[in-house]
């Protein structure tokens, strides 16, 4: 973890990447980091009850899919950087645990109505659930 | 306009004299013009005739003798009013409110502020006008110099002594002396030497006093002396050493005693624990009623977003007047201590766990629908309204089960003769009554409003009071004919002195109290009673004397819904009870393994026994319909929001029938209200009061046997009746203070 840290760290603005390849290459070395630096976010923010690792590691792939089309290679530098940004702030603890709940846990699929749906209940009983005031 | 004329040339002339002249010639009044007054009389031009008002308030006015009606001129417009009016009361007629701080309509006339001074023609003096009798022909001016003058005098005497407390006064805002210096005071005050202080009193719990403030009106006097009839409060020393007190330190004991806050023209007399609360502009009021015995008085709540700051009286002349008792008036506080805000189950370790509403009512439906229907019981508590007892009533008929009653109605209660359980006479009718047989009840503690009304018709006509019960007290004059109801039997064989004073009365009553509901000879005591009432005309068609006092708020409707156990041995045998509120039904008997529900607003005693719990709004915060003991319907109006996650009564139980499986087919108010005029059309006639029917003497004789155990005493503590005035602190220090 502490090794994690370091990278981050010593991360410099890197020159341009002169090719997709490049780029390409970048974005995995960013995965990896990311990755690795998943057991020491977990115990920092303590998800352990909320989240496995291999759940978090889906949404920042997720992430990194969701700007699969580009091919630009400034435009994928400039998201690496701000990926890395973002993934120093959250092993620096410059987040809080609700933040990393909010976006990368339930953030996903949006918040689900945990209250059962009971399709029998009629409307007086569904609003006299709510509140007193109908 | 006139005003704005007048000051602007007062304002042009005082530049004209010298600085020298204005020091020695320091006018008398501020106002130049009534510098001299000159008696209107002198006025040449004739006005032109004043345009048509309207009395005061709307007043109507009775003429008792339509040939005793006496015209007078107040300002040029002719009135006409019956004899024996003052001149002050012929100007509200005429639509002039005359400023006043002694008088008082339901006081007597003391007539010591002189505030009232206005001009008679042809009198050398201006006349105070509470005092004076109006005579044909009088020719009244309220609006000339001279009664101007006289005002600003009498303002000008008064403020001599008055504090200018009024931004750390509670009566700032709502302040006779205030309001009237606004309007008929002078702009400035010539006293420059020492205000007079005067050593507040100690009157108790609940008034609070600064008798600095006060102005020696002595209307806080006539009132303990002539409405609450206790001789505590008095006027001590002369002249500038006169002191409104008590005569010995000693607080002021009356039921009654809050009132003097209201009447008090001044912050002399405030409430105690209102003081330094709010002030009155900030407050929202919600004219509803008060719950918290069977009398139903209006009532105002006054309230500050969530919170009751006080209740005050509204006016309604057939039921409260304009007073209420300190129970109303002080229990307020009870609402925001012990309330329930959550849906609670018993777990096994015995402590409450807060659940949702879903699983609360999963709950108590599944274990409702184990039992068998007549093991099923439900009881309302004293301060459940129509809608949501007929509610209950429904839900548990829906399960088959009939066993539900009203707490305080006894075991198998009369609920088919309406004259049988409400006031017959009605409040107000009490006025006309001669003479008074009071068996087994303590108007002074059941019923305050009731006990003022008696007091107000023994102080009027003299009626005579027979009163059949164990020791009490009284504040008029009574007969303690016996204690038990062996006397009763006496009166109706015509053996007891007091049958005399029944036959010769005119229009005699009989009020029974509501204990007697309790009782195992009660249809004995009843058919001795409708015994009495035949032999002394007590009912006629043009008079109804058989009166029951009723002491909860929910009796009535209870009765008029028809909830009626089938048994009165179910308490034994309930395997799942429903409580709506219920404190005071006793659980002794109840089997250990009975499931117990209790809905209602605070943790009071049922709270102990409880197996789920369900929060439910308190009056403040509902909308509901109560009947009166007179039989008058009325409703709350919600005044503050509920507390946490609390649901209207109807609401849960409707929302439990649901899930409970047997639908009941109504979602609304409206809806409820529409089955309640299948079962009681009365109840929907708001503020009308209907009649009952058919009398009481319909009511078949008992083969019972009187009992000869003495009647017992109904409520033990006035202050302290229900879930929310046990919880009051207020009421708590009031019970150990006041109590005797
Ligand atoms: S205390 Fe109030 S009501 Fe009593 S005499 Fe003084 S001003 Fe009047
Ligand atoms: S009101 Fe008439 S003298 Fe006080």
């Amino acid at each position: 973890m502490a090794q994690v840290a370091q990278v981050l760290k010593q991360f410099r603005v890197q020159p341009n990447s002169t090719s997709l390849e490049e780029a390409r290459k970048r974005t995995f070395e960013f995965f990896k980091l990311a990755c690795r630096s998943i057991p020491s976010i977990m115990e920092i923010y303590t998800l352990e009850d909320v989240v496995h690792p291999s759940q978090l590691r889906a949404s920042v792939l997720a992430e990194i899919r969701k700007n699969a089309h580009i091919t630009n290679p400034k435009v994928i530098d400039l998201l690496l950087f701000k990926a890395m940004e973002e993934l120093k702030n959250v092993v620096d603890h410059s987040k809080q645990r609700h933040h990393i709940i909010g976006q990368y846990v339930v953030g996903r699929q949006g918040l689900e109505d945990l209250a059962p749906t009971d399709p029998g209940t009629s409307d007086y009983l569904k609003k006299f659930y709510n509140s007193n005031y109908f | 306009m006139g005003l704005s004329l007048l000051a602007s040339r007062a304002l042009r002339l005082s530049r004209i004299p010298s600085r020298a002249t204005q020091i020695f010639l320091r006018p008398i009044v501020s106002t130049r013009d009534l510098n001299t007054p000159e008696p209107a009389t002198s006025a040449a031009p004739p006005p032109p005739p004043p345009p048509h008002r309207h009395p005061v308030g709307g007043a109507r006015v009775h003429f008792p003798t339509p040939d005793d009606a006496i015209e007078v001129f107040v300002d040029g417009f002719a009135v006409k009013i019956p004899k024996g009016f003052t001149v002050l009361q012929a100007c509200e007629v005429a639509g002039v409110d005359i400023p006043r701080f002694c008088y008082h309509d339901r006081l007597s006339i003391a007539g010591n502020c002189r505030m009232c001074l206005v001009e008679v023609e042809k009198s050398p003096k201006p006349v105070a006008s509470c005092a004076m009798p109006a005579l044909p022909g009088m020719k009244i001016k309220t609006d000339t110099p001279i009664a101007k003058k006289a005002r600003e005098g009498v303002m000008e005497f008064l403020l001599m002594n008055h504090p200018l407390d009024c931004p750390i006064c509670d009566q700032g805002g709502e302040c006779d002396l205030q309001d009237q210096s606004m309007a008929f005071g002078s702009d400035r005050g010539r006293f420059t030497e020492m205000k007079r202080s005067v050593v507040d009193k100690n009157l108790g719990p609940l008034v609070k006093t600064v008798m600095t403030r006060c102005i020696q009106c002595t209307r806080c006097v006539r009132f303990a002396s002539e409405i609450a009839g206790v001789q505590d409060l008095g006027m001590l020393g002369r002249g500038s050493g006169e002191e409104i007190g008590t005569y010995v330190e000693k607080l002021m004991t009356s039921e009654l005693s809050g009132n003097v806050i209201d009447i008090c023209p001044v912050g002399a007399l405030t409430s105690k624990p209102f003081a330094f609360k709010a002030r009155n502009w900030e407050l929202k009021g919600t004219e509803t009623i008060d719950v918290t015995d069977a009398v139903g008085s209006n009532i105002r709540i006054d309230s500050r977003g969530p919170e009751v700051m006080r209740v005050l009286p509204r006016l309604n002349e057939d039921i409260n007047e304009e007073w209420i008792s300190d129970k109303t008036r002080f229990f307020y506080d009870g609402l925001k201590r012990q309330r329930l805000n959550d849906p609670m189950i018993r777990g096994p370790d015995g402590r409450f766990k807060t659940v949702s509403w879903r699983d609360a009512l999963a709950i108590v439906a599944e274990v409702v629908n184990q039992v068998k229907p007549e093991e099923i019981v439900g009881v309302a508590g004293k301060l459940s309204d129509a809608e949501s007892m007929i509610v209950l009533k429904d839900f548990l008929n829906k399960m088959g089960s009939n066993n539900i009653w009203c707490e305080g109605n006894g075991p198998n209660p009369n609920a088919d003769l309406r004259s049988g359980y409400i006031m017959n006479t009605s409040i107000s009718g009490l006025e006309q009554a001669d003479a008074f047989l009071l068996v087994g009840t303590q108007p002074r503690v059941e019923a305050a409003m009731v006990n003022a009304r008696i007091r107000k018709t023994v102080r009027a006509t003299h009626a005579k009071v027979g009163y059949i019960g164990p020791p009490t007290d009284f504040n008029y004059d009574h007969q303690n004919l016996g204690t038990s109801p062996q006397t009763l039997v006496e009166i109706a064989e015509g053996r007891h002195p007091f049958s005399a004073t029944l036959a010769n009365a005119k229009n005699p009553v009989i009020i029974l109290g509501a204990g007697i509901f309790e009782r195992m000879d009660k249809d004995a005591i009843f058919t001795v009673v409708n015994a009495i009432a035949k032999k002394h005309n007590v009912v006629r068609p043009d008079w109804n004397g058989l009166n029951t006092l009723l002491i909860n708020a929910a009796q009535a409707a209870a009765l008029d819904l028809g909830l009626v156990p089938e048994s009165d041995r179910s308490i034994e045998s309930a395997k799942f009870i429903y409580l709506m509120g219920a404190d005071d039904v006793s659980l002794e008997k109840l089997p250990n393994d009975a499931f117990v529900v209790y809905q209602g607003h605070h943790g009071d005693r049922s709270v102990y026994r409880a197996n789920v719990i369900l929060p439910a709004s308190a009056f403040t915060e509902k909308e509901g319909t109560y009947a009166n003991t007179e039989g008058c319907a009325q409703t709350t109006l919600p005044a503050v929001p509920i507390v946490g996650d609390a649901r209207d009564d109807w609401k849960i139980i409707r929302a439990l029938s649901e899930v409970a499986g047997i639908q009941l087919p109504y979602d609304s108010l409206g809806g409820i209200r529409s089955r309640i005029r299948t079962v009681a059309p009365n109840l929907l006639e708001i503020d009308e009061r209907v009649p009952a029917t058919f009398s009481n003497s319909l009511r078949p004789e008992s083969s019972q046997k009187i009992k000869p155990e003495p009647f017992g005493v109904t409520v033990e503590n006035f202050y302290m009746t229900d879930a929310i005035t046990r919880a009051s602190k207020i009421m708590a220090q009031c019970s150990a203070l006041l109590k005797k």
